[in-house]
């Protein structure tokens, strides 16, 4: 499944957005939002660490529900991928570090979610 | 011509138009800009034509301030200098680096990088590089991998270098010195100290002394001081018998503003797709090898963040290696290694100058060490002074207070910050500054390291209150006496300051063509 946004925007005027909007937000790599690109850059381990890091230096957004809230109402609904979210939030200067890295504000959520995962 | 300076007898006095002091990188680019000219010229070298530990000796120091690489084996005090053991990499300034800053303080040159571009070409071929080729793209060489890496970006560009073979300027300069039929070379000529006339306007003699006690002195016309940057610094402060203060120094700015460049492990770099992303045109080949680049960050991006000029380069490795800064993998063993393998003719496999790698991973890296090359902001508490213990000559030996600012720290975190942006807004990769570079402003890692760059000292300027020289190089209030090398920086720009040093010692002997 390839879902870039004009099949996600076609998606949506059939009224099935709901049950795909996990997979919609990430873009498209149909990635659930759990499931960061950089863990292909870091590996998964590493990814892991840094996301339990975030939800340690970010108390506010130390549950699924709450970084699943922030990923969508960062991204909107009908507004962009995830991919290009990341892209937005380096070139507006909207990092974060952990660690150390300097990671986008949706990734650095994508990890913490991902670190709600067991190994 | 060619007179070992031991062979004077007691009392000799040389008289000439113009006496340069200090025969390395600037001081023989005089000479021979001069050579063939109307001008008897004296060049007094206080070395011989090869290493010797008992005059290197003379530029041991005291340090204190920030840790700092033994004096004596930061520079060379032998005919052609530091070039004897420099590595040859050479960069132009850009033209920010001249410009006065309202955020770094104590910057401005008193001139433009436009005023000093016909000087680097011409500055070149002297270090055996190409003149006026300094675009990523005009090294391309053919090859699509030698790309920068990040295009199209307000924030960092690619900065090139060119590497010098390296050359030698004692071995390659040394026969047309010496034939020269108006430069008239000494040997074992250390100057201890530079004489006024009575009203300290004028300089009249520089007073010569050996190991033997015997002393000399040269009388000219006009003086030109080429040490480096400490020891012009250390000779005007020790000449202090007419000016209590030191030669120059009536407004106590004489040897402060010493700077370095900053050379330390910063960050890490995670290539998102390696495999198809080149990166051969950050590689470091061998000395004297291919063009090099270096990612910088733009003037534009300098202005808004408020920061310093700097650059990082890039090394393959694996994640987690140990990271030495310059002065950590450079020690004075690996150095007299290489000094031995040039001695002996640059036969078979030069000595290596890092600590050996771990073995890496197989196929295309995907993590490069990135490390720092910063200028650091001038800082008049960062000062060369006199010790109270004196060298073999009865002279004061140099004091090093090596000093440096939070804008320093905050200009290298703030760097990796942007990087780490650009680097993820083009998905090229993700950036992982490390742990010290992360604290407070003013915690330094006991590794802080400079490049053996040593420039400041006797700032230009046009203010005498502010600089120790005008625009020309010539002493403020002292009509007769200039200054070579590195020691006249106001700042210390990104790059390494040769090609510039030679660049500006062209220009004085332009100078001092044209008011002959």
């Amino acid at each position: 499944m390839n879902l870039d946004r004009r099949h996600f925007l076609q998606l949506s005027a059939l009224g099935i957005v709901g049950t795909l909007t996990d997979i919609a937000c990430s873009g498209r790599r149909d990635r659930p939002l759990d499931q960061p690109f950089l863990i292909a850059t870091l590996g998964p381990d590493r990814v892991r660490e840094l996301g339990a890091r975030y939800r340690a230096q970010t108390p506010a957004e130390n549950t699924a529900d709450a970084l699943r809230a922030a990923l969508r109402n960062r991204g909107g609904l009908f507004a962009k991928s995830l991919d290009e979210m990341v892209e937005d939030d380096f070139a507006a200067g909207r990092v974060v570090l952990v660690d150390g890295w300097v990671l986008s504000l949706t990734e650095a959520r994508q990890a913490a979610l991902f670190s709600f995962n067991r190994a | 011509m060619h007179t070992d300076a031991t062979t004077l007898p007691n009392g000799a006095v040389i008289e000439g138009d113009l006496c340069i002091v200090g025969a390395g990188a600037s001081g023989i680019t005089i000479a021979r800009e001069l050579n063939n000219s109307r001008l008897k010229v004296i060049l007094l070298e206080g070395g011989g034509f090869d290493f010797d530990q008992k005059m290197q000796d003379l530029y041991r120091g005291e340090i204190v301030g920030q840790p700092y690489f033994p004096l004596q084996a930061a520079a060379l005090h032998y005919f052609g200098g530091t070039t004897n053991h420099w590595a040859g990499w050479c960069a132009t300034y850009e033209p920010i680096d001249f410009e006065k800053r309202d955020w770094v303080p104590h910057s401005g040159w008193p001139i433009t990088r436009a005023d000093l571009d016909p000087y680097y070409t011409r500055a070149a071929p002297i270090l055996d590089i190409v003149p006026n080729k300094w675009d990523a793209a005009q090294w391309k060489n053919g090859d699509s991998e030698r790309v920068p890496l990040i295009s199209d970006s307000k924030l960092m560009w690619t900065k090139m270098w060119q590497f010098s073979p390296p050359t030698r300027m004692g071995q390659k300069y040394r026969a047309e010195i010496v034939n020269s039929p108006n430069v008239h070379l000494y040997t074992n000529a250390n100057v201890v100290e530079v004489e006024a006339n009575e009203s300290v306007s004028a300089v009249q003699s520089v007073r010569i002394r050996g190991f033997d006690g015997k002393e000399y002195r040269a009388r000219a016309k006009r003086f030109v001081l080429c040490c480096h940057s400490i020891q012009n610094a250390r000779l005007l402060l020790a000449s202090n018998r007419q000016a209590k203060a030191g030669l120059g120094n009536d407004n106590d700015v004489v040897g402060r503003y010493f700077m370095e460049h900053f050379e330390m492990p910063c960050a890490e770099l995670a290539l998102t797709r390696p495999e198809s992303t080149g990166t051969k045109l950050y590689e470091f080949v061998k000395l004297g090898g291919t063009p090099r680049g270096e990612i910088a960050v733009t003037p534009a991006a300098q202005r808004e963040q408020r920061i310093l000029h700097g650059t990082c380069s890039l090394e393959a490795g694996n994640y987690g290696d140990p990271v030495l800064s310059t002065f950590q993998f450079l020690d004075t063993a690996t150095m007299n290694q290489q000094r031995a393998w040039e001695k002996a003719g640059r036969k078979g496999e030069p000595p290596s100058t890092k600590p050996s790698e771990p073995p890496r991973t197989k196929g295309a890296p995907r993590f490069y060490h990135l490390s720092t090359r910063q200028e650091q902001a001038p800082n008049p508490d960062s000062r060369v002074s006199l010790s109270a213990e004196k060298d073999a000559l009865g002279m004061p030996r140099a004091k090093l207070d090596w000093r440096v600012t939070d804008l320093d720290k905050h200009s290298m975190r703030t760097f990796y910050h942007l990087l780490g942006r650009e680097m993820g807004r083009t998905d090229t990769g993700r950036v992982q500054i490390r742990d010290w570079l992360l604290s407070d402003d003013k915690t330094w890692p006991s590794f802080i390291s400079g490049g053996w760059h040593h420039m400041g000292t006797l700032r230009m300027g046009t203010d005498p209150k502010q600089s120790v020289t005008d625009p020309n190089c010539r002493v403020h209030g002292i009509s007769n006496l200039y200054i070579g090398g590195a020691a006249v920086y106001p700042t210390a720009g990104a790059v390494n300051p040769t090609l510039t040093l030679v660049a500006l010692s062209l220009r004085l002997a332009d100078h001092l063509k044209a008011s002959t």
